[in-house]
């Protein structure tokens, strides 16, 4: 079973922070379908945070595929990461490759890059 | 949803101070939240009079729809640990435990027993022996062991160590965990409950500033940064709470109804303790209240 | 909520226990003694001999050397008999005034409120044990003190008099539960223990101040004897009574030499026109008769216990309005 920890300087808030350490357990090899995630309980006792936060993070993680909840018994991971991919995901990497490489060649700094990304992405997402 | 707390224009009057004026909000149950202020604020009224100890001068509270007021049938489903956790300096842990199933309705000393043991809390001790924080356990379990469904700290971890502290709040954490009981706990530093609560309650010389479930009102608020600003609306922007202004730039906090498109500003996340203590600043706008 | 009164007052109870036993080792033999000393001397018969009816001097003779013995022997056991004027007092210190004032200090109120039990039944159980507990100790000590008065009293000191009438009889009780009362209220005033104490202490003196002084002696009409100057035959006509003025007065009644009595033998007859006492002169008494002793223990006892439970009444008001 895994132990969760907390980086009280970051500035992704505390349910992402789980989140986030589950995928990379799973990355990793630490966790495997099959495997059970602590008991909020224990997480929330541990860490000092809302229960409700580690349910948040749990149920993120069953939206994404990634774990089921059994009741009465507990969260367990479902899928491994790969498995839970996007689709076309090799080929969106390749054309986001080529594009950086032609922002860097017209000057842009990471910071430029990143700031274009994210305006963008309101402008863009939002028409969804 | 059940509601855990409502207070309806709730006022509180000492002399001819209000201690708390025109005080609406509703804390939905389930919730653990935070009542921030500066002192003198009028969070321990607040307290004092969700919990029977005092009765209002205007307006009404009640706690699970009942008026907590010389009710005990309602004082049964809440549990209280007031300021400097008073206990009886001579009674052991067990004495109190043996106080509490005399005059309680629901008791279960077990809960006492356990959760003493497993922080390591003597319980033949007398508890004005006991550091700090052992009190603060005590106290906590003491309130546990009646089984509310609404648990009432007034700055519980304020004289405790930061060990202490931490313990306080990971033993308060478990038993929320396991019961679902829903917790108002006050403080004067937010830094203390920003881990632990998903709903929060500001106030400041009486009054309400700013209710609502985190989640939503950090979803809610953002920082804007731009071109120096007069006043002219933005597109997106509800009602500016804190505005700061050189020359050149202005420096806004925000309550957005949605995305801010316009290119010119740039756009941050808050977080609570920003949102806080603009609102907490001279000159803030109007109470923010975000239903749950 | 009895168990928690109980545990709460405790060490109270073993210490006003352990006080009372002191006082009780230090009472017992002195009374025993002087009970033992007044057997001895047969000073019971003795005044059961001597009638309140004039007598003759001579048959006194011996009993009265008696009685000297006696009291000198055991005149400055008055004074230890005063330091139990102080009792009433100490309890009202220590059992009436921390009752609510130390809850409201510590705060503690605010875990005792909050549990399940309303202001009211808290106020009841623990103004109902803490007053039975202090009446008991008071009806030993009045019972105590009574017995080991007796002696004196009978020996010539009036019961009725100022000091020896608050010692004995059923005033003692009221006096107590008034000063339990007072404390009580005073902690619901001035929620501090010491300034409630103070407050007690000034209310308590100054009000039995106050009523000894001014009022005890209006309980009942006094009344007034007469008797001769000149041929007295009974030689204190006054024994046991509380006497509230004294002199003599000429046949007008206008009051010539006030404040003693005088007592000339009859076979002397210049005895009265020295002292220039006319004819028609009389000693005149003011007094409340011995009698009415237990009327007014009664009374007295009356006003404190009324003054005690009003005082009880006004601090559960105050209670239920504490912050």
């Amino acid at each position: 079973m895994i132990e969760f920890v907390l980086d009280g300087r970051s500035k992704v808030n505390t349910y992402n922070q789980l989140v986030q350490q589950v995928k990379q357990a799973l990355r990793v090899g630490l966790l495997a379908p099959g495997d059970q995630l602590p008991k909020v309980r224990e997480v929330a006792q541990s860490l000092a945070i809302n229960p409700n936060t580690v349910l948040k993070a749990y149920r993120e993680l069953e939206i994404e595929g990634l774990a089921e909840g059994r009741p009465g018994v507990g969260t367990f991971i479902k899928h491994d990461l790969a498995r839970a991919a996007l689709p076309n995901q090799a080929q969106l990497r390749e054309e986001l490759l080529a594009w950086l490489k032609r922002a860097q060649d017209d000057g842009l700094t990471r910071d430029d890059i990143r700031a274009l990304v994210e305006t963008t992405m309101r402008a863009g997402f939002k028409r969804d | 949803m059940d509601t855990a707390l409502e207070a309806g224009r709730l006022g509180k009057r000492y002399a001819r101070h209000w201690a708390l004026r025109e005080c609406s909000l509703r804390v939905p149950a389930g919730r653990i939240a935070a009542l921030v202020g500066p002192n003198g604020a009028g969070k321990s009224t607040l307290l004092h009079l969700a919990v029977g100890l005092l009765r209002p001068d205007a307006g009404s509270i009640r706690v699970f729809g009942q008026d907590p007021h010389g009710n005990t049938g309602a004082l049964a489903d809440i549990g209280f640990v007031a300021q400097e956790t008073p206990l009886y300096e001579d009674f052991t842990a067990e004495e109190l435990s043996r106080a509490g199933s005399k005059i309680n309705r629901r008791w279960d000393s077990e809960v006492v027993r356990q959760r003493l043991t497993r922080v390591g809390v003597p319980m033949g001790k007398a508890v004005g022996k006991l550091s700090g924080g052992q009190r603060a356990q005590v106290a906590l379990a003491l309130a546990l062991a009646k089984q509310p469904r609404l648990l009432l700290l007034d700055e519980p971890v304020a004289s405790l160590d930061p060990l202490a502290r931490k313990e306080f709040l990971q033993s308060l954490m478990g038993s929320v965990a396991e019961s679902g009981t829903s917790v108002l706990l006050s403080s004067h530093l937010l830094a203390d409950l920003e881990r632990v609560c998903d709903y929060v309650i500001v106030l400041n010389s009486g009054r309400l500033r700013l209710c609502g479930p985190v989640d939503d009102l950090i979803a809610e608020h953002k920082q804007l940064v731009g071109p120096r600003n007069g006043g002219t609306p933005i597109a997106g922007v509800r009602s500016v709470i804190r505005a700061s202004h050189t020359d050149r730039q202005s420096t806004l906090l925000v309550r957005t109804t949605g995305e801010i498109e316009d290119p010119d500003w740039a756009v941050h996340d808050v977080t609570l303790e920003d949102l806080v203590l603009a609102h907490l600043a001279e000159g803030a706008a109007e109470a923010v209240e975000v239903a749950a | 909520m009895i168990w928690l009164t109980w545990r709460q007052h405790r060490r109270q109870v073993w210490f006003t226990l352990a006080a009372l036993a002191a006082l009780a080792a230090l009472m017992v033999p002195t009374g025993l003694s002087m009970w033992g000393a007044f057997d001895d001397l047969k000073l019971g018969d003795c005044l059961a001999r001597i009638p309140t009816a004039p007598a003759d001097p001579a048959e006194a003779m011996p009993c009265s050397t008696a009685l000297t013995n006696f009291r000198s022997s055991y005149q400055t056991m008055n004074l230890v008999g005063v330091l139990m004027l102080f009792l009433p007092l100490l309890i009202g210190l220590f059992w009436g005034a921390p009752l609510v004032a130390r809850e409201i200090e510590h705060g503690t109120h605010r875990f005792a409120w909050t549990q399940g039990v309303s202001r009211r039944r808290w106020m009841l159980v623990k103004f109902g044990l803490v007053g039975a507990a202090t009446l008991t100790a008071s009806v030993a000590y009045g019972l105590g003190m009574s017995w080991w008065l007796t002696p004196l009293a009978r020996a010539g000191q009036s019961r009725m008099n100022l000091v020896a009438f608050d010692m004995q009889g059923i005033v003692p009780i009221g006096y107590t539960l008034f000063a339990v009362a007072l404390g009580v209220f005073a902690g619901t005033v001035w929620p501090k223990v010491l300034p409630a104490m103070a407050a007690t202490l000034v209310g308590v003196i100054g009000l039995r101040i106050v009523l000894t002084t001014l009022a005890r002696r209006h309980y009942q009409p006094a009344e007034a004897v007469t008797f001769p100057v000149v041929g007295a035959t009974d030689s204190n006509p006054a024994a046991g009574d509380w006497v509230l003025g004294r002199g003599v007065r000429d046949a007008s009644g206008r009051m010539v030499i006030p404040g003693i009595q005088v007592g000339c033998p009859s076979d002397a007859p210049g005895c009265a026109a020295e002292l220039g006492l006319g004819d028609g002169a009389y000693n005149w008494l003011l007094l409340q008769p011995a009698e009415r002793f237990w009327l007014f223990q009664t009374i007295e006892f009356g006003i404190y216990a009324a003054l005690a439970v009003v005082l009880l009444a006004l601090a559960m008001r105050r209670v239920r309005r504490i912050a």
